[in-house]
């Protein structure tokens, strides 16, 4: 049986956290992995920088090679991977505890799609705007695109899924169209893009998503007991007062926020929004939206998927996407099993 | 207006364009036991949810204390109302402890997810439903007569004046209905005001002090249950021809389906 102590901690009169100890134990474990899986991206390789540069880091000197590897190639690269990886988690535990849809994450809404639709139309500009500014700007068309046809914004699970499959068909119409009729440089650049690639990130793109991650913090600490409760259902959350349709909305939104500003820095990495909530509630055993230990996973995974791209031979040069479609596709797979058995799906 | 006291004044409510209940007003008799009966789909639920404000009520209002509900602040409201609705989610892996402590919710704040009185109050429903010894057990494992006694715990533990329950004896085994239906005497003893909708009439008329019995989104009586139910009403009210009897035990009117 799980005996799952829950415990209380207190700041004066106003903040009062409910956690659980073996809650706070898996948190510091997944927080140690990243941080060594961290240090060997930045190590390991050819151009890895030194365990002693490392350390003399926090001193503050280091070989002129060492600063610029960390500060122009992969330090970028990992803090956009830990970054993203985390906001990919944190949108796909919003969106399968209000959606109640544990297949569901923001790429049925044809986010990704739309990002890569208005990567591709950006690319046709000689100008040469900004990627993420395209993926933002197609994601946010996407989505405005899903909210004005379910006729109710985001209130209805079922609308938003219908209304985001057909979206996401129009937008993957637009990116063809674009990869066929563009110059075959160009095109195969847009290939990369299109499956999710961490290759050339730097301090503005882990800006970008760290303000994103920095926005949503208030919200998902307002919505987090008001999340527990909608798993009561909807009108027993309503009359102890948690206002299940304004969370779900909420939610929804924040989830949205998150992905398209994940896959505006990283393009659009297939599965991590998938995968980071079951894996959060395997290790947790316990329900609710485990919204920290998704964001953790989340970056777990895909720091550590970019740093198999990154060394291992056979996958070298890849784009990290291809990797965790991979390894996302067999677990998806392995989820629709699960739910056959249970008889659901 | 009436004072203290949680009344429908011309409510109208539905889901669609065709309202389901239609101008109706109803005072919720203060600190008794009501049963809400009638057919089904004759708007039972619809009504106990407009209450509880999970449904919005326009035109028409639901006051609490001659206020409109919609003023109240949503944990306000749940600390005064409370719902168990028919068909409630038991979220995965959930303990009894765990269950009952969501009722407490009405209680916290943005940044609070605790206050002290919840321990006490959480004992309190615990022991006030026999759940005590099991309360660290999962929801899931519990037999269908216990499960909804944590059902009612959780309502409990949110310390309100008013519980409302949608069939909380439905699909439960008569040992475990007269269960619940005790526990809700117990309820209305304490001072609280609890309003039930229950299929079955002659439990209605025996364990509740007040019966409330609804047609096609229209209240056609209400009155003390020892004396509403007549013939005529069942047979307006269900199409049943029966005869009123006596319970042997309590004395309250009992109605018997006449030999076909
Ligand atoms: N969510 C809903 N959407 C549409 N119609 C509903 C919904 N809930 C109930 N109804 C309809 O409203 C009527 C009254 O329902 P309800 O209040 O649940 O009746 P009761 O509880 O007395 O059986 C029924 O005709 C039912 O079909
Ligand atoms: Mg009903």
């Amino acid at each position: 049986m799980t005996q799952q102590q829950t415990k209380v901690f207190t700041i004066g009169e106003t903040i009062a956290v409910l956690y659980q100890r073996r809650h706070v134990v898996l948190w510091t474990i997944l927080a140690a992995l990243i941080l060594v899986l961290g240090i060997v991206t930045l190590v390991a390789g050819k151009l890895g920088i030194g365990m002693g540069d490392i350390i003399a880091l926090f001193g503050g000197e280091s070989s002129p090679t060492a600063t610029f590897v960390l500060e122009n190639l992969r330090g970028p690269r990992l803090l956009v991977a830990i970054l993203a990886g985390a906001a990919f988690g944190l949108s796909g535990a919003l969106f399968q505890t209000v959606t109640r849809n544990p297949l569901g994450s923001p790429d049925v809404l044809g986010l990704a799609a739309g990002a890569g639709a208005g990567v591709a139309v950006v690319s046709l500009f000689p100008t040469g705007l900004p990627t993420p500014i395209g993926a933002l700007a197609g994601a946010g068309v996407a989505i405005g695109l899903v909210a004005i046809a379910t006729g109710s914004g985001f209130t209805s699970p079922s609308r938003v899924i219908l209304a985001g499959i057909a979206v996401a068909a129009m937008a993957t119409a637009i990116t063809q169209f674009v990869v066929t009729a563009t110059l075959r440089d160009e095109a195969s650049r847009l290939a990369a893009y299109l499956v999710g690639s961490l290759n050339a990130r730097d301090l503005g793109h882990a800006g970008l998503i760290c303000l994103a991650l920095l926005i949503a913090l208030p919200l998902l600490i307002v919505l987090n007991p008001r999340l527990q409760l909608m798993e009561l259902g909807d009108e027993l959350a309503t009359s102890l007062g948690g206002k299940a349709t304004t969370t779900r909305t909420w939610a929804i939104v924040a989830s949205l926020m998150l992905a398209a500003m994940a896959v505006a820095v990283a393009g659009p990495i297939a599965f991590i929004a998938l995968m980071s909530p079951h894996a959060a509630r395997m290790l947790t055993r316990s329900t609710g939206p485990n919204l920290v230990t998704s964001a953790l996973v989340g970056a777990v995974l895909l720091v550590l998927a970019d740093l198999s791209v990154q060394q291992l031979p056979v996958l070298d040069g890849l784009p990290v996407g291809i990797i965790t479609a991979g390894f996302g596709g067999i677990f998806l797979g392995y989820l629709l099993l699960r739910e056959f058995r249970k008889g659901h799906a | 207006m009436t004072y203290n006291l949680l009344a429908a004044r011309g409510l109208t409510v539905g889901y669609g364009a065709t309202p389901v209940i239609h101008d109706l007003d109803f005072d919720v008799p203060q600190g008794r036991f009501t049963a809400i009966v009638g057919p089904n789909g004759c708007g039972k639920s619809t009504l106990v949810k407009s209450l509880a404000r999970v449904l919005a009520t326009e035109p028409g209002m639901v006051t609490l204390d001659g206020k409109h509900v919609q003023a109240y602040r949503p944990r306000r409201l749940a600390q005064r109302v409370a719902l168990l609705p028919q068909h409630p989610t038991v979220p995965e892996g959930v303990t009894v402890r765990g269950l009952v402590a969501r009722g407490r919710y009405p209680y916290h704040g943005a940044l609070r997810q605790w206050s002290p009185q919840d321990t006490p109050a959480i004992d309190q429903a615990l022991n006030d439903t026999g759940l005590t010894e099991l309360a660290d057990m999962p929801v899931a494992a519990l037999s269908g007569g216990q499960r909804q006694r944590a059902w009612l715990a959780m309502v409990l533990a949110q310390q309100t004046d008013y519980v409302l329950l949608d069939e909380p004896t439905s699909f439960l085994d008569i040992a475990h209905q007269v269960d619940v239906l005790r526990l809700c005497r117990n309820i209305s003893n304490q001072g609280r005001t609890v309003v039930a909708v229950l299929h079955d009439l002659n439990q209605a008329a025996r364990y509740a002090d007040d019966l409330v019995v609804m047609r096609d989104g229209a209240i056609v009586a209400h009155g003390r249950s020892d004396t509403t139910l007549t013939s005529s009403l069942v047979s307006d009210v269900f199409g049943l021809d029966s005869m009123i009897g006596v319970d042997p035990c309590s004395g309250t009117p009992m109605v018997v389906p006449v030999a076909d």
